[in-house]
């Protein structure tokens, strides 16, 4: 069955390109879109968006792999990413990398056999007053410790 | 040089004289200079990322690219002091960080620009020792284009040749920062009709071409400029060769028709064009089949078997040249004077990609042919349906296998064997020449010189790049003498004697000889001509 | 000190339209609108001597200035909200708690240069931020600060939040413009500037979030009244985000010129856990580290820092104390400048990798002495020959903890081991 945007999504994806003086700026929030309604951007996705988005599908895919947060691969539905960059090392980043991969069994990289969570290790996340921090999906955790990231786990189906 | 904005500037202390709008690069470029430089091409959008075409721009505190700067009047630029030849080392030594040792596997070795600036502008030993980032190698990416990401050095001139030239899009830059790399979308194919043309302006080893893969060592071709036989654009190339075999076709420059471009099918026609076992001998047939004879039994039979076989018709090849169309013109109207005589000529529709550079036919010099004489009336298709209706009893055909045309096989077959006298005139035993009563071995484009005229009216030269084998004999020889039997000894023999005469005789060439043609081509008529 | 940036964001429903109008809220804009002309307005910013606060320190003024009056083509202004500068996180605080400042500064800049399309360009990972924009620019539209025919002024724009997917080098502003255009964050070759051929090659300016959250404050006091703070090169007040080894993490305005060891001895608690300070980056991971030795003299201003041997930069000002192993520092910064480099130029490219790569090796015990030159040469050899001033960004650290930490990375080497611990 071919890839395609809900009608509803349809509708968005409509909205969002006609805020913009011209099409080809609306390509990042569409491709946040469709990450969104299809998990992650296969081959598939990338080629339905530059269809709708009347561009080289090679074009396309050079945009989604410049950034980090555009993923190609399936992922967990709880994204871990924990901040590595020099303020949140300084205040234990690595110690929280380590306690994580230790909890959840699995390398940075690495996605629970279950599906839940992967783990990944970002760059700085302007949170480095609070550190050390996380992310996981859109929101952020900050000022953590042991205790705290298993409380966050544990309440994260 | 446009008048209206001139600017004067110096560079390395000499003046130069150029325009308001130029870089300094193309500045540089018009006096001789030669600033080194990779990601920078005349055709294609400034990219700036290579870096190795920084300069030295007085009362500029900072290097500058000269392919994005503009000269400006009073302008100082130093492409030779200390700092430049620095930084050059040092963008060499970056582009080397993570490049393969593949020189004695790569096929760009000895035209390689990392090669080559090294041993101009570097020659310090890497003093990188690091494990080195490794990426698709020998990645096919069409069928004429393999691709290794590890020699690429990311200049972007093939993502950008795609984007700017042919509008196909097929390359782009995936990832980022030293993961960055030139991909195709997976499970698309590279084979969009120009799409060798990248291999060209790669300036390394990371997009080669399938054809030529390992098949020669580049310091060992000799190099002819001639022009493409493919079609009547007539794109200027050099036609490599190695122990006598044409290797391949690289396009030379000429922004009057193909600025620096060839495309794929013109690149690769040699091979069909030139292969296979070669006539060395004249053939007549006698009970039992066709058999080996000496030039004087073959071409008596010649003049004897078509003086005795009118009405005649006389086909010639489009890639035959002016110098052999004009000499068979009067030779067939010689032996009868109203034979019917056409340059082999199909038309064919050519996609969008296709008319950038294509023309929609297989005939080089049809338009040199018809207007040396090769041309009664009604055109090619005209006299292939006389030939049809039987309306000829013989016929000499140059150079062409009318039985491999894609359609009317068995027709033609039937036409050409019902004809009371068939001479075939070409380089190999084709099915055609099987069907002669006489076969005389000849030459192709390769071997030739001569002159075609592209179908914009541009007169170029071709230049023999490789040898006829023993046995075969130059068209244009054929032609005199069978003239001479036929009682018109003609004063001329080569090749240019044989130019000098018809640009006499024929008004649109007075003037023209192969000075004036040069390696550029001369236009019909004095005008610019175009592509 | 006055409050110029902060002065809202401790106020509960700070980042609603109701609260920020009961502080003052949009009043400056309805000053521009109906009584200022660009060119007054122009040169009133530039009389405050406000400066970029992203980390260039252009002067404001000055920037608007540069966009051609009479270019035929539309012009336009982006807030750049990719805060991404390692140790900054001052202009997150202001997109969560008083959006609509910035809101405002962002109309105010585009009447500066009559733009009519306005963006804000914030990082992917803010999502709760971009949130609370989104909500706040919904607010400004119904309200009629933004739209058609403002206010009966004739005057229209409209403001776009778009979001960035990840991407440090989208906030070097030609960066930011490739991505906001539709494609990968590549910086773009300069000439042409972005004043004259920005966003879709049309005039444009891209301004700091707290550039233009300034902006409210300075036309409501009055130029004067800003450049009364600061130094003489440095006016005003900047935001200062403080992590690292220090009690009092978080963001802090300061008059510019007030002392750095002051400043984080006393308002930010000092080093804690009675561990001694070994060094400070005053400016984002991009500037040069500080040693103590040479913080004694340094005040929060440009030309202070500058004298120092570092730069301002974003105000990410990181502290390190004697638990902190240098090498590592520095391995994670090149860590940081390797993975986010954009990949367009040599340089940068093979260089910053290369750097990485030698840190990490020196790190892990597997250091040469002559690593230590070969990094300051490779980073020579970066700095001021790439397309955008990243390459100079991760230079200038490579370089300056080596030539500040020297012994320690010697000891290093010749240990084979770290000589220190850190964290």
């Amino acid at each position: 069955m071919a890839l395609e945007f809900s009608p509803e999504t349809h509708k968005k994806f409509e909205a969002t390109v006609s805020r913009y003086p011209k099409k080809e700026a609306a390509l990042l929030p569409v491709l946040c879109l469709a990450q969104q309604e299809f998990g992650h951007l296969g081959q598939e996705a990338i080629e339905y968006v530059a269809r709708l988005m009347d561009q080289p599908p090679a074009r396309v895919r050079g945009v989604v792999s410049f950034y980090t947060m555009l993923n190609t691969k399936p992922i967990g539905r709880h994204h871990i990413q924990v901040c590595r960059t020099l303020s949140c090392a300084l205040r234990g980043a690595e110690q929280l990398t380590g306690f994580l991969k230790k909890t959840l069994g699995i390398e940075v990289g690495q996605t629970t056999a279950d599906g839940r969570f992967t783990l990944s290790e970002v760059e700085c996340l302007a949170s480095c007053g609070t550190a050390p921090m996380m992310q996981i999906n859109d929101d952020y955790y900050e000022n953590l410790t042991d205790e705290k990231v298993t409380e966050i786990l544990a309440s994260l189906k | 040089m446009d008048p209206i904005n001139p600017i004067k500037l110096t560079i390395d202390g000499k003046e130069v004289a150029t325009t308001k709008g130029k870089t300094v690069i193309e500045a540089a470029a018009d006096i001789g200079i030669d600033i080194p430089h990779y990601c920078y091409h005349p055709k294609l959008s400034i990219a700036g990322n290579c870096r190795m075409c920084l300069v030295e721009i007085e009362k500029m505190p900072k290097l500058q690219i000269a392919c994005n700067t503009q000269a400006t009047e009073g302008m100082s630029v130093l492409t030779q002091s200390p700092k430049v030849l620095a930084i050059r080392k040092a963008v060499m030594e970056f582009l080397l960080v993570n490049h393969p040792l593949d020189c004695p596997i790569c096929d760009q070795a000895g035209e390689c620009w990392l090669q080559d600036y090294y041993m101009q502008h570097d020659r310090q030993a890497s003093r990188f020792e690091e494990r080195k980032e490794h990426d698709r190698k020998r990645e096919v990416f069409g069928p004429n284009v393999v691709f290794d990401g590890e020699r690429c050095i990311k200049c972007t001139r093939c993502v950008r040749f795609f984007q700017e030239i042919t509008r196909t899009n097929e390359l782009s830059v995936v990832n980022r920062g030293d993961h960055s790399t030139i991909a195709m979308f997976p499970d698309a194919v590279l084979d969009n009709p120009l799409s060798v043309n990248v291999v060209d302006i790669c300036p390394v080893g990371a997009l080669t071409d399938r054809d030529f893969r390992f098949k020669v060592r580049v310091w060992y071709l000799q190099k002819t400029p001639s022009i493409c036989p493919g079609c009547s654009t007539g794109c200027n190339v050099s036609v490599e060769t190695y122990q006598n075999r044409i290797a391949r076709f690289k396009p030379r420059i000429n922004e009057a028709v193909n600025s620096h471009w060839l495309c794929d099918e013109g690149r690769y026609c040699f091979h069909d064009l030139t292969g296979g076992e070669r006539l060395t001998t004249p053939m007549i047939r006698q009970e039992g089949g066709l058999v080996p004879t000496t030039w004087d039994k073959a071409l008596g039979a010649v003049l004897r078997g078509l003086r005795g076989a009118t009405p005649l018709a006389g086909v010639l090849s489009g890639r035959s040249t002016n110098e052999e169309a004009f000499l068979f013109a009067k030779l067939m109207r010689k032996i009868s004077p109203d034979s019917a005589l056409e340059v082999f000529y199909q038309e064919r529709e050519l996609t969008e990609v296709e008319k950038i550079l294509m023309s929609p036919d297989r005939s080089p010099n049809f338009r040199g042919a018809r207007e040396m004489g090769v041309s009664s009336n009604g055109g090619f298709e005209t006299l292939m349906g006389k030939i049809f209706e039987g309306q000829f009893s013989g016929a000499y055909i140059v150079g062409e296998d009318l039985l491999a045309m894609d359609n009317d096989q068995e027709r033609i077959r039937q036409a050409l064997q019902n004809l009371s006298f068939l001479v075939i005139q070409d380089t190999r035993m084709t099915d055609t020449a099987r069907l002669a009563h006489v076969v005389l071995p000849s030459t192709y484009f390769g071997e030739k010189e001569g002159t075609y005229t592209n179908r914009n009216g541009r007169v170029q030269k071709l230049n023999a790049a490789t040898i006829a084998p023993e046995g075969a004999l130059q068209d244009s020889e054929i032609f005199i003498r069978l003239l001479d039997l036929a009682g018109d000894r003609v004063a001329y023999s080569t090749a240019a004697e044989i130019f000098h005469a018809l640009a006499h005789e024929v008004p649109a060439y007075h003037g023209l000889d192969y000075a004036t043609i040069g390696a550029q081509g001369a236009q019909l008529g004095g005008g610019a001509g175009q592509s | 000190m006055e409050k110029v940036l902060l002065r809202n964001i401790y106020v509960p429903g700070s980042h609603t339209l109701a609260v920020y109008r009961s502080h003052q809220g949009y009043q400056s804009w309805v000053k521009v609108i109906k009584n200022l002309r660009p060119e007054q307005l122009i040169e009133e910013i530039k009389a405050s001597g406000l400066r970029g606060r992203g980390g260039a320190g252009f002067p404001t003024g000055m920037k608007w200035g540069f966009v051609p009056k009479d270019s035929p083509k539309p012009k336009y202004i982006v807030c750049n909200a990719d805060e991404s500068e390692p140790g900054t996180f001052k202009d997150r605080l202001l997109i969560e708690r008083d959006p609509h400042a910035i809101i405002e500064g962002t109309l105010i800049a585009a009447y500066a240069i009559q733009s009519h399309t306005a963006f804000i360009y914030i990082r992917g990972e803010l999502a709760f931020g971009a949130g609370v924009l989104e909500r706040a620019v919904d607010e400004a539209i119904r309200a009629g600060y933004i739209g058609k025919n403002i206010m009966e002024s004739g005057y229209d724009l409209d403001l776009i939040v778009h979001r960035g997917a990840g991407a440090y080098i989208c906030g070097e502003e030609t960066a930011l413009l490739s991505s906001l255009e539709g494609g990968r964050g590549w910086p773009k070759l300069k000439p042409p500037f972005p004043a004259t051929h920005g966003l879709f090659g049309c005039p444009t300016v891209v301004n700091n979030v707290e550039t233009l959250a300034a902006l409210p404050w300075i036309i409501e006091h009055g130029a004067a009244a800003y450049a009364a703070m600061g130094t003489e090169k440095s006016k005003g007040t900047k935001l200062f985000s403080v992590s690292g080894h220090i009690r009092y993490p978080g963001v802090y305005e300061v008059e510019m010129g007030y002392p750095l060891m002051k400043f984080l001895q006393e308002d930010c608690g000092g080093v804690p856990n009675g561990r001694k300070l070994k060094g400070v980056i005053p400016g984002g991971g991009s500037m040069p580290v500080l040693r103590p030795d040479e913080l004694e003299k340094v005040n929060l201003d440009y030309e202070s820092v500058q004298a120092a041997g570092s730069l301002l930069g974003s105000g990410g000002v990181i502290v390190m104390d004697d638990t902190t192993c240098m090498v590592r520092a520095a391995w994670n910064l090149a860590r940081f400048f390797a993975h986010e480099s954009c990949g367009q130029c040599s340089p940068c490219r093979e260089g910053c990798h290369w750097m990485e790569k030698i840190f990490h090796r020196i790190e892990q015990g597997e250091g040469d002495e002559d690593d230590l030159d070969l990094i300051l040469n490779v980073s020579g050899n970066i700095m001021g020959n790439t397309i955008c001033p990243f390459g100079d960004a991760a230079a200038m650290p490579a370089a300056a903890f080596i030539k500040k930490y020297r012994e320690e990375f010697e000891a290093h080497i010749a240990q084979k081991r770290c000589t220190v611990r850190m964290e």
